[in-house]
């Protein structure tokens, strides 16, 4: 057996769940951050691996959760903080659907504005909404402040 | 469908030409045409914050074409000093006007106005974020006094860094192919890089120098704005640029003959009055210039053709 595929195995198979796949080395972390401030998440099962070799990425990290089901509010939350991601479905041992995520261009009510003279800090009860400023870049603008940030400097709204 | 007028951002160069067609066309028009045009129409001038020139000078637009002004100058005239949530204020207003026109300390107030009302909303400057109406009048005198706008140079001069009014007259200048830039600001006040980024950066091209001196000669427009006290942490360091900043006429000798010098107002000591004398001075017309096109804007976005 390779050394490659012994560390695989260090992560258990699952029969039925979730596993998210070529995470940027590091950015594991950021994830389970997301998924554990779920409540439906509280008593799910979730193993982190991380700085996994891969072929693709040289390093990767990997998630894998034991549950039938991941919600989209959770899939785009993910796919916000770490576009690219592949999430996988499992069933029997085996991969039978799997999707690369990416961040999308209109991201609505979940994300907090950063400026704290943004109407949606002042006000309560405002959804706030950003729009990507160009494909290439993480930079995204506030629809209301009309501020660019970068996503991963503005905090979820995990409702 | 009603149209808002909340931010440059939203506007092609063909809808900001059409609201300098339209100014054009309202300064040609005999007074007592003007007067019957919003005849029966009511504008609330919503003023969270206060602001003399820009509230005045819409009700004096409004006044001049016929219509009704109600409204309040500051917030703790209204009910959201009670508690009162702004869109509530908004939804009760609306039923007594037919168009708003906001200024709000917040950023991103007059969108949200624009989002909940079902008429049309001005924005009159949200927070240090936009205030169009500033920008299409300075477009407008800059169109006036040159004749044109693209392939002029414009020298802006003070504070590059805070100034909405600076930051948004960039923006619109590129779009109307506006290339050279001299900008003219102490270290702690330049322009943010952010607003030199473009898709063409060979296009465009921003000359920074502290010395005032140095941009009168090269320059159609020279733009000036206040040096704001506060914006210093150290008071020595405004002490030492204060005066950098004040023109006076005999800096003028070796200006291009048709040279506009233009200013938001008001002005504290950026221009020696000794300036306003000369042929230069251009930002009393420009103070005039706002009620033409705030008269276009009303029009415009109540619907009434002329």
């Amino acid at each position: 057996m390779s050394e490659r595929n012994e560390k695989v195995l260090m992560i258990p198979k699952i029969k039925l769940g979730i596993v998210i796949d070529h995470i940027p080395a590091g950015e594991g972390v950021k994830i389970l951050e997301i998924i554990s401030r779920y409540e439906e998440m509280q008593d799910v099962p979730v193993t982190l691996g991380l700085n996994y070799d891969s072929k693709k990425m040289g390093r990767k990290d990997l998630i894998k959760m034991q549950l039938e089901f991941l919600s989209p509010e959770i899939i785009q939350h993910i796919s916000i903080v770490v576009p690219g991601v592949t999430i996988k479905a499992i069933k029997d041992y085996r991969v039978y659907s799997k999707v690369v995520v990416q961040a999308p261009k209109v991201i609505k009510n979940l994300l907090l504005c950063k400026n704290p003279n943004c109407v949606t800090n002042l006000e309560s009860g405002i959804e706030t909404l950003f729009h990507a400023v160009d494909e290439e870049s993480n930079r995204v603008r506030c629809n209301f402040c009309e501020r660019i940030f970068d996503r991963s400097e503005l905090k979820p709204i995990i409702k | 469908m009603k149209k808002d007028l909340i931010s440059m951002e939203d506007l092609t160069v063909d809808e900001i030409k059409d609201y300098l067609r339209l100014a054009h066309s309202v300064e040609d028009l005999p007074a007592d045409e003007r007067y019957r045009l919003l005849q029966g129409k009511i504008m609330a001038a919503m003023f969270f914050e206060p602001s003399t020139r820009t509230r005045l000078s819409f009700e004096s637009a409004m006044h001049r074409l016929g219509g009704g002004v109600i409204g309040f100058a500051e917030k703790s005239a209204t009910s959201v000093s009670k508690g009162e949530s702004f869109t509530d204020t908004i939804y009760t207003v609306e039923n007594y006007c037919d168009i708003m026109v906001i200024r709000h300390p917040g950023e991103g107030t007059a969108r949200l106005a624009a989002r909940v009302s079902s008429i049309p909303v001005i924005n009159a400057g949200d927070g240090s974020n936009q205030h169009p109406t500033q920008t299409l009048l300075d477009l407008f005198t800059i169109e006036k006094d040159l004749g044109k706008i693209s392939g002029i140079k414009v020298a802006f001069v003070g504070d590059l860094k805070y100034s909405r009014t600076v930051h948004s007259l960039i923006r619109a200048l590129m779009k109307f192919d506006v290339t050279e830039f001299i900008l003219v600001a102490p270290e702690s006040l330049r322009l943010p890089k952010y607003f030199m980024m473009t898709d063409e950066p060979n296009k465009y091209h921003f000359y920074e120098t502290n010395h005032l001196e140095e941009a009168i000669s090269k320059c159609d427009i020279l733009y000036m704005t206040r040096i704001q006290r506060e914006r210093f942490p150290d008071l020595l360091e405004y002490e030492k640029v204060k005066d950098s900043y004040l023109l006076t006429a005999a800096m003028l000798e070796e200006a291009r003959p048709h040279l506009r010098v233009l200013h938001p107002l008001p002005r504290v000591n950026e221009i020696a009055y000794d300036v306003d004398k000369t042929k230069y001075a251009g930002y009393f017309p420009q103070a005039r210039n706002g009620v033409i096109m705030r008269e276009a804007i009303l029009l415009k976005h109540l619907g009434v053709k002329i």
